[in-house]
């Protein structure tokens, strides 16, 4: 136990060290605070961030666009991926769809969606969705294809009914992909929640930061960027964990490993 | 089991099926926009849309934004890619670096970099220099990330053998470990590009100072629907053709890769 301590203690130095040199640099006055408040400053103005409203109003409504678009991309990306896979009529119509809007710069959409539904969550939550469905679509598809032709014709041998076998064979062997899209969609989810706050909103996160950087209090625009980046981080090791717990029986665990950069 | 001819009127069917899909989507909006189902300012016909995108790219104004985003875009990405690059490499031959450098790319690699936009100004105005720097900020922890496990993952016996042959230190970095890494580098600026892309458009969008982004707000802002869409489906194309040339330059150079 203690041993694990210290030893997260050395892997998390560096983070400590940086906020040391940067703490310096503004203690001694080498750069200006108006320019980088010191991390103290943007500490105390977190606090205050917490403490008030400012947090409740506009992180988690943030956070609720996020995750609301999310959640409705994941189950109908799911459905689209696993439609694509078992039926090439579906596949012939939706692919061309999947195929153009893939690439496309996903907040370029956010200017039409204010022009069709107004500024607010609903247009916030279509955005997300619009963009996190696709990456969900394409890894669902990849891992029905990928499943052995074997797997569901011993199934089918066995009298197993569509339905079971969608869940118990398709859905599981896609599952490692299917976590793969949630990753990607995830971080998506999050730029494009901001982006189209900082665009246009009266609420969320991202008018936030926005709003502190224009009245020039900077130790609370520093303060909203870190609450983005602190919940950023947790939401993302929160998806890992879980990927992680859903997949114990998958044999890609034994190699699993929630380092990013190890 | 089906034959070769099967597959072939297989294939043949689903890409008829795929046209008459696209084909059925452009006329239906067509239509509803002709027939005045939606008003013309939330939905321009096909035709208006065109019009306005052979309009923009005759007078000018598409090819000047695109350029500028562009420039920004991959001005960006240079930098990301020769900073990540060495960073990765540095990482793989360093225990001190990477020890420094991992618990700071952990945390910094899930953000959202577009929060930081503001920051970005407030540093580095609200011309190219902010821009560029948030594109690189956000394209380089994937080429970071490739790199090192590229770099650190290269054959000893590569390394070894060559260091037997009397090459010096840089030339095993050229010669050797940076080939082995070139495609998960490449692979890794798959992912960038998109990211720079959507990066600078974004930060146009939200900060001004010219390019797609802009100019797409700017119509939005004035009801000018046509170019609205004009705009983003420039921006679908650029997405589209950039996707496929990085595609085309990882086939390019497979010839070693099975040799890693």
């Amino acid at each position: 136990m203690t041993r694990s301590i210290t030893d997260a203690a050395i892997r998390l130095s560096p983070i400590a060290i940086v906020l040391g040199i940067w703490q310096l640099t503004a203690s001694l006055h080498w750069v200006d605070t108006a320019f980088l408040p010191a991390p103290a400053a943007v500490g105390r103005a977190l606090g205050q961030l917490l403490s008030g409203n400012e947090i409740r109003d506009n992180l988690l409504v943030t956070l609720f666009r996020a995750l609301a678009g999310l959640a409705l991309a994941t189950v109908s990306g799911v459905w689209f991926g696993i439609g694509m896979a078992r039926s090439w009529v579906f596949n012939a119509i939706v692919s061309p769809l999947v195929g153009a809007t893939y690439s496309l710069p996903k907040t370029a959409i956010v200017p039409l969606l204010i022009l069709w539904f107004g500024i607010g969550s609903t247009m916030g939550i279509i955005a997300v969705y619009l963009t996190c469905l696709l990456p969900i679509i394409v890894q669902t598809y990849h891992g029905v294809r990928a499943t052995p032709a074997v797997l569901v014709w011993s199934a089918q041998s066995m009298g197993a009914e569509e339905r079971k076998i969608l869940w118990q064979i398709l859905l599981p062997h896609a599952l490692p992909d299917i976590f793969t899209g949630l990753r990607v969609a995830l971080g998506f989810s999050f730029v494009v929640a901001i982006s189209a706050e900082m665009i246009a909103s009266t609420k969320g996160i991202g008018r936030l930061i926005f709003m502190y950087g224009e009245s020039g209090s900077y130790d609370f625009m520093f303060a909203a960027v870190a609450s983005v980046v602190i919940a950023a981080f947790f939401a993302d090791r929160a998806l890992l964990a879980l990927s992680t717990r859903s997949l114990r029986w998958h044999e890609s665990h034994a190699g699993a490993n929630p380092g990013v950069a190890a | 089991m089906t034959g070769k001819g099967d597959e072939q009127a297989n294939l043949v069917r689903s890409y008829a099926l795929s046209t008459l899909s696209v084909a059925v989507i452009l006329i239906a909006w067509e239509g509803a926009a002709r027939a005045k189902l939606v008003p013309d300012l939330f939905l321009p016909s096909v035709s208006a849309v065109l019009i306005a995108l052979r309009d923009e790219i005759a007078d000018g104004t598409l090819p000047i934004d695109l350029g500028v985003s562009l420039y920004r875009a991959f001005a960006g990405l240079l930098l990301a890619g020769v900073v990540g690059v060495a960073v990765g490499i540095a990482m793989a031959r360093s225990a001190l670096t990477r020890w420094f450098l991992d618990p700071l790319i952990g945390v910094a690699f899930p953000a959202p970099k577009i929060a930081f936009l503001p920051i970005f100004i407030l540093w580095f105005g609200i011309d190219h220099m902010s821009k560029i720097l948030l594109v690189a900020f956000s394209s380089v922890f994937p080429i970071v990330i490739a790199t090192y496990s590229a770099a650190i993952s290269v054959n000893r016996l590569l390394i070894w053998s060559s260091l037997s042959l009397g090459s010096s230190r840089p030339m095993i970095m050229w010669k050797v470990i940076l080939p082995a890494c070139y495609p998960r580098i490449v692979a890794a600026f798959r992912v960038a590009v998109p990211v720079a892309l959507i990066t600078a458009f974004t930060a146009e969008m939200v900060a001004g100072g010219g390019g797609m982004g802009a100019t797409l707000m700017y119509a939005q802002r004035f009801f000018e629907s046509p170019t609205v869409f004009a705009y983003i489906v420039t921006m679908l194309v650029v997405g589209l053709v950039f996707d496929k040339a990085m595609l085309v330059i990882r086939d390019r150079f497979p010839s070693w890769r099975e040799f890693n």
